[in-house]
């Protein structure tokens, strides 16, 4: 009989598996953005399960938060909310596609419910590192450096955004 | 914490110049040309504080990133490789009439990210790195907004780049959930130890991280996107991603190569000679048809990769020497060829056939004999610096016992003689129907292409010289 | 005077470099031909100090090593910049130098007026600086680059009239054949690659030395001994135009006539000889090698004589005439009597080069004609050239006291003594052929009728600059042969000593060791009979081609088209350029089009749909495109990619 937590994650897993499929299945691109929404509550519950909870607030109030709604908003300025903006034609490729992410599936699967689950419970280091607090103390401490220099990647994106974005295109 | 900054001091000073470049940029509103100085001056003093702080090998910041040796070697590369792209670029973009700051400025980012990614001693900075290199790249491809061409690219290049980076980082995490460490020592020494769990989930993460640097650095089956963005991404552009950046991938799998498949013995090698097999034959068998020179010249980057990867699937001394040799002299010598291209394309897109080719030696004698000069040293003719980068890999995969892989490879080179010549065929050996094309002045354009021919010259002639430097640092 | 050995090949290089940068601003044509030809005629002088100075050693002294500086270093592997020295390259290096420099000569009166001057003498500057690079180096790698560097110059060369027509099969302009003759080329490098790798892989060198030592000393397993003399020898199939890579070399003629006497004719098509003779322990040590060789010597031999017979094109003839030599030489190298090779590289460089010279200056005289039956009668118009080809035919042919008796017969003898009659017999026949269709071309182009057209055609004899290599060169193709004289006619004449013999004996000394053989003068009756036979059989030849052609009038008609089939067969050159094109060429573009290409590069598959959709739709049908099509297609490829990746990592242990 498998534990609370243990049922929990699955529950959510096959809940964040199916909005996901939600999400690019549906036409209406605000279904679709949605979708998107509940999928990333369903990975919020995720990361609760596995006593991370630093990453499961972040996850709720950056990605539901902050980018989903700026999503909705460029959906609804362009109004494209009609039905067949996001149809698509029949292609081999789909099929192919399929094939060949269900053949990924399957050996992702075959590979995990191959071996001997090792993990029964939570160790208490997943316990102790999940916390707010231990994460503010080795991102400053031990990964300085990495939390540095993502900086440069942030401003790299702006500055990416600024030049695809700038109206004046030709002088 | 003093000692690691002095150490560290390239990749350092780099990050602080790039910041500080927005800063100038933001100053100068009106002057694009303080960026452009800005942005060389930064990367000449990258390059200087690279070589001087070469001989402090060791690790920085809780062993984030390592210091001096090969790291420094690579920062040397990527910043001539960024300052001759400078040069290169400004005529081009300012005879498009697209000059912008952010250009140069997001040049000196990807060399950042770049020297972010060689100086790498965690997965963590490796992906970073990867990051900032190719967020750099995603917009520097769709520079041109007003072609069509160049947006495509940028937005394939984006679209797939992602979806293998969501790969690498699976594989990443797959690593780490096996050996409990992103730190590359310490993950070698799990893995010898034997201290993993689930043997199988190391193997897939290997894979998957494969996966990820493979598409970086456009080897097969990874390697779709390469024509496409290569084609439509702005000339110069496309010289850097398709040198500097490859340099980059290649420095970002070389610890990983020492950590991972050096211990996890053939089975990797094996998969990464099936890779480079692949890659050389396709590139260079696709590369055949091609009508259009810049998707002839993304082939053939495919099929250098191949080469590269030789020096992977040897794993020791001689590879990796090999591999840094190579390295080198491909960037001068591809970095040269698409300078060219873009001194004879004009409007963008036009002038790109290679059929526009004919009879070039004719009316533009230096263009022509400079191409002529790169390509026999792409197809690696000697002396140039192209027949001795392939030597010393060829050499190190048949010590390592992959002769048939060397086999393949000296049959693909042979392919790719029939279209590096068939460009000469054509600027040499056929008139141009009418008038022929005219080239541009080359203005800065000029030093590139002096100091890729330069290199190119010199490597050919002293390979030693470059070799014993590499070798060093694999002792 | 040894350690100077650098300087010929460095002064045609100073030359090369001078004549390319400054040839333009130089323009006058006297001095830039002087410049070509005297940095090419100092190196003789070098080569023959240095032959002389050698004379007067010990033969065991005689081989010497001069490093230059070390080009690769990596690890416990070096590679010098070194030349050697010694009874084999020495006397290639006077050939090289020699003849070259007569063609310089020649060239400055055959390219006069020819609007780059200037860049042929820069590129025939450079060909010869690669060229002794190659005969001089001390291992694989100094080689190699001259390998290549011929390779690059012949290149450069041939297409050196591209604007000129070309009449080849599937190839219409010189740029094509040029392209031809480099790419065919780099199929013999792949083999001179893997031999190169698997002297490293079991010496840990590429020095010539240490193979050497490492063969004899029996440090390599024969059957990688096989498999290197074979990869080396796929390396000189394609250099010296063998079977099955001989198809550049006819093709290779749409170059200017010069370059076809020094590159095509006279040296490099001879560095595949010069290759086994340099590594000839490898090929002494297995008898498959040397087997492939006589196999692969006799029928060129036989079948470029045969189709030989029906050419037209006059530098054709003489094209097919050097594959079906060349064929020659390989038999007597694959029979393990390499000094006898050697020796046929060396007269045949005298008399090839001077027909090939003839032939351009008939050319020249003909203002640019190459076809025989348009020419005849021009014995009148042009005295020198007449005399000089005539005894350049008769050379070939094989007619005795002439150079080609001497070293072609003693082929004949090596072939019949450590071969096989049958052996003989095909060389016989080969010998019959080439004594055919040379004095067919002979008569068609000097005697008989004059059939061109006498309103815009002015036959005339050349100007002394041409004349003068081709007088030389008679005289060497008549006195060339004695140096080394057969054992058998030796004896004949006194016991005069085979100087050549003695003189090479130390180079494949080892050889001869492991073939087991002697150099005891030692001669069998037979061999004057096999001798007056192959002599009466060219003779034959002769009178047959004098009978038919002498009198070839316009309205003749070719007797030779009497065989009907075989002729069509033979002047399509049986078929081998065809079959080529549709086996390999078009197999690999189609390939290369349909299949790899289209699979793994999507906008192939679109390409149509694309383009409509450039035509109709504009940006933004396009840009949907992009989002919803190629780009997820791509995708689907990496997918079956990554796949396979982890199906590999999974699976394969």
């Amino acid at each position: 009989m498998p534990s609370l937590q243990v049922l929990l994650f699955i529950l959510l897993g096959i809940g964040a598996i199916a909005t996901s499929v939600a999400t690019i299945t549906r036409r209406n691109p605000v279904a679709s953005a949605m979708n998107l929404v509940a999928h990333f509550f369903m990975l919020f519950g995720l990361y609760l399960t596995l006593q991370a909870q630093f990453v499961a607030i972040v996850q709720i109030l950056v990605y539901a938060g902050a980018i989903m709604v700026l999503v909705i908003f460029v959906i609804m300025l362009l109004n494209l909310g009609k039905e067949q903006s996001l149809d698509e034609k029949f292609s081999p490729y789909k099929v192919l596609g399929m094939i060949m992410a269900s053949a990924f599936v399957v050996m992702m699967m075959s590979m995990i419910l191959g071996k001997p689950s090792g993990y029964t419970q939570l160790s208490d280091k997943a316990l102790a590192n999940g916390t707010t607090e231990s994460i503010g103390n080795v991102l400053f401490t031990q990964y300085l450096f990495p939390f540095e220099i993502i900086s440069l990647l942030l401003l790299a994106a702006l500055i990416g955004a600024v030049v695809l974005a700038n109206r004046t295109a030709v002088k | 914490m003093g000692m690691d900054f002095l150490t560290s001091a390239p990749i350092v000073l780099i990050s602080f110049l790039s910041v500080l470049c927005i800063v100038v940029d933001a100053l100068t509103p009106k002057s694009e040309r303080i960026t452009f100085y800005f942005a060389g001056f930064s990367m000449l003093a990258a390059m200087l504080m690279a070589a001087f702080t070469m001989p402090n090998t060791g690790t920085a910041f809780n062993g984030m990133i390592t210091t001096g040796g090969v790291a420094t070697f690579f920062d040397i590369l990527f910043c001539m490789g960024g300052l001759l792209t400078l040069f290169a670029a400004r005529p081009y973009i300012l005879r498009e009439n697209v000059e912008h700051d952010e250009f140069y400025t997001l040049i000196l980012y990807a060399v950042a990210g770049m020297m972010v990614i060689a100086h790498a001693h965690n997965l963590l900075i490796t992906f970073i790195g990867i990051e900032i290199m190719s967020v750099s790249f995603y917009v520097l491809a769709g520079y041109f907004r007003s072609n069509t061409k160049s947006v495509e690219s940028a937005l394939k290049y984006f679209l797939l780049g992602a979806f293998a980076t969501g790969f690498l980082v699976f594989g990443m995490s797959f690593l780490y959930g096996s050996t409990g460490t992103l730190d590359y020592t310490v993950m070698a020494n799990n893995i010898q130890s034997g201290m993993i769990n689930f043997p199988m989930l190391l193997s897939v993460g290997t894979g998957l991280l494969i996966v990820g640097l493979s598409f970086k650095m456009a080897a097969f089956p990874f390697h779709q996107w390469v024509p496409d963005v290569y084609e439509g991404a702005p000339t110069v552009v496309t010289g850097f991603m398709s040198t500097a950046g490859k340099a980059a991938s290649v420095s970002a799998l070389m610890p990983i190569a020492y950590a991972i498949i050096g211990e996890s013995g053939h089975q990797v090698a094996g998969l990464l000679a099936i890779i480079a097999a692949g890659t050389m034959l396709v590139g260079n068998i696709s590369a055949v048809v091609q009508q259009n020179i810049k998707r002839m010249l993304a082939y053939s980057s495919v099929a250098h990769a191949g080469y590269i990867l030789m020096g992977f699937v040897a794993n020791n001394e001689k590879g990796m020497t090999g591999i840094v040799y190579y390295v080198t002299a491909y960037l001068f010598m591809q970095l040269g060829a698409f300078v060219l291209v873009s001194l004879i394309e004009r409007n963008i897109d036009k002038q790109l056939e290679l059929r526009d080719y004919a009879g070039l030696s004719k009316k533009h004698p230096v263009i022509a004999a400079l191409m002529a000069f790169f390509m026999f040293s792409l197809a690696g003719i000697p002396p140039m610096a192209g027949f001795f980068g392939k030597y010393y890999l060829f050499i190190a995969a048949i010590e390592s016992g992959y002769t048939w892989l060397t086999i393949v490879a000296v049959i693909s080179s042979m392919i790719s003689v029939y279209f590096y010549i068939g460009l000469v065929v054509q600027m040499y050996f056929k008139d141009a129907e009418g008038e022929g094309i005219d080239a541009h002045q080359p203005g800065l354009a000029g030093l590139t292409l002096t100091v890729a021919t330069f290199f190119v010259i010199a490597l050919g002639i002293m390979p030693s010289t470059v070799e014993q430097i590499a070798r060093s640092f694999f002792k | 005077m040894i350690e100077q050995v650098y300087l010929i090949p460095l002064l045609p290089l100073i030359g090369f470099v001078v004549l390319g940068l400054f040839g333009k601003r130089i323009g006058n044509e006297k001095l830039l031909g002087m410049i070509g030809a005297s940095t090419v005629g100092a190196g003789f002088l070098i080569a023959l100090s240095i032959f002389f100075g050698m004379t007067g050693m010990q033969p065991e002294e005689r081989s010497h090593v001069v490093r230059l500086f070390t080009w690769i270093h990596a690890g416990d592997f070096t590679a010098d910049l070194a030349y050697r020295v010694d009874q084999l390259s020495i006397l290639f290096t006077m050939i090289i130098t020699g003849i070259g420099f007569l063609i310089h000569v020649y060239s400055i009166g055959y390219m006069h007026g020819d609007k780059s001057f200037f860049r042929f003498f820069a590129y025939l500057n450079l060909f010869v600086f690669m060229m002794l690079n190659l005969v001089l180096a001390n291992n694989f790698l100094v080689t190699f680059l001259g390998w290549e560097g011929v390779g690059l110059a012949s290149y450069l060369l041939i297409g050196f009239w591209y604007d000129q027509k070309f009449e080849g099969t599937n190839i219409t302009w010189t740029g094509d054949a040029a392209k031809k003759a480099f790419i065919v080329n780099r199929i013999g490098d792949f083999g001179m690659l893997i031999a190169m790798f698997i002297a490293y892989q079991y010496t840990g060198s590429l020095d010539y030395d240490k193979l050497q030592t490492a063969v004899v000393g029996g440090l390599i397993p024969a059957h990688i001994i096989t498999y290197m003399g074979l990869a080396i020898f796929l390396g000189c199939t394609g250099k010296s135009a063998q079977i099955p890579l001989g198809v550049w070399l006819p093709d290779a003629m749409a170059g200017p006539t010069p370059v076809s006497a020094l590159i095509h004719a006279a040296t490099m098509v001879t560095s595949g000889i010069f290759l086994i003779a340099r590594t000839n322990v490898v090929f002494a040590s297995s008898h498959t090698t040397l087997a492939v060789v006589t196999g692969v010597g006799i029928c060129t031999a036989f079948f470029a004589a045969t189709v030989g017979i029906a050419q037209n094109d006059i530098k054709k003839v003489l094209a097919y005439s050097t594959v079906s030599q060349l064929g020659f030489m390989f038999i007597a190298l694959g029979v393990g009597a390499f000094w006898v090779g050697v020796f046929h590289v060396m007269t045949h460089a005298f008399f090839k080069a001077l027909l090939f010279l003839g032939a351009g200056s008939v050319i020249h005289g003909m203002h640019h004609e190459q076809d025989i039956m348009k020419m005849g009668g021009l014995k009148k118009h042009m005295k020198i050239t007449h005399l000089t080809f005539f005894i350049g035919t008769l050379a070939i042919a094989g007619i005795p006291g002439l150079s080609g008796f001497f070293s072609k017969d003693e082929i004949l003898w090596k072939a019949f003594s450590s071969g096989s009659p049958v052996l003989w017999g095909v060389g016989v026949a080969a010998a019959f052929c080439t004594a055919f269709y040379m004095f067919r071309m002979f008569y068609l182009t000097f005697h008989g009728e004059e059939r061109f057209d006498h309103h815009h055609v002015h036959p005339h004899e050349s100007p002394l600059s041409m004349t003068f290599p081709l007088m030389v060169l008679a005289v060497f193709s008549i006195i060339g042969g004695y140096f080394g004289i057969p054992h058998a006619v030796g004896a004949l004449l006194g016991h005069a000593p085979n100087l050549l013999e003695h003189w090479l004996e130390p180079v494949f000394a080892d050889a001869d060791k492991i073939l087991n053989h002697s150099h005891a003068a030692h001669v069998e009756p037979i061999e004057y009979g096999l001798m007056v036979t192959s002599t009466v059989i060219a003779i034959i030849g002769i009178f047959l081609a004098r009978s038919l052609y002498r009198n070839y009038g316009k309205a003749s008609t070719e007797p030779t088209a009497k065989l009907g089939g075989l002729h069509a067969l033979l002047s399509k050159k049986y078929l081998v350029d065809e079959l080529y094109q549709a086996v390999f060429v078009n197999t690999f573009y189609t390939l290369s089009n349909s299949f790899l290409w289209k699979i793994f590069d999507v906008k192939g598959i679109d390409g149509v749909v694309n383009g409509t959709a450039q035509l109709i739709g504009g940006t933004a049908e396009r840009l949907r495109r992009i989002q919803t099509g190629v780009a997820q297609n791509y995708a689907v490829m990496m997918m079956a990619g990554i796949v396979a990746v982890l199906g590999y990592m999974v699976f394969v242990r």
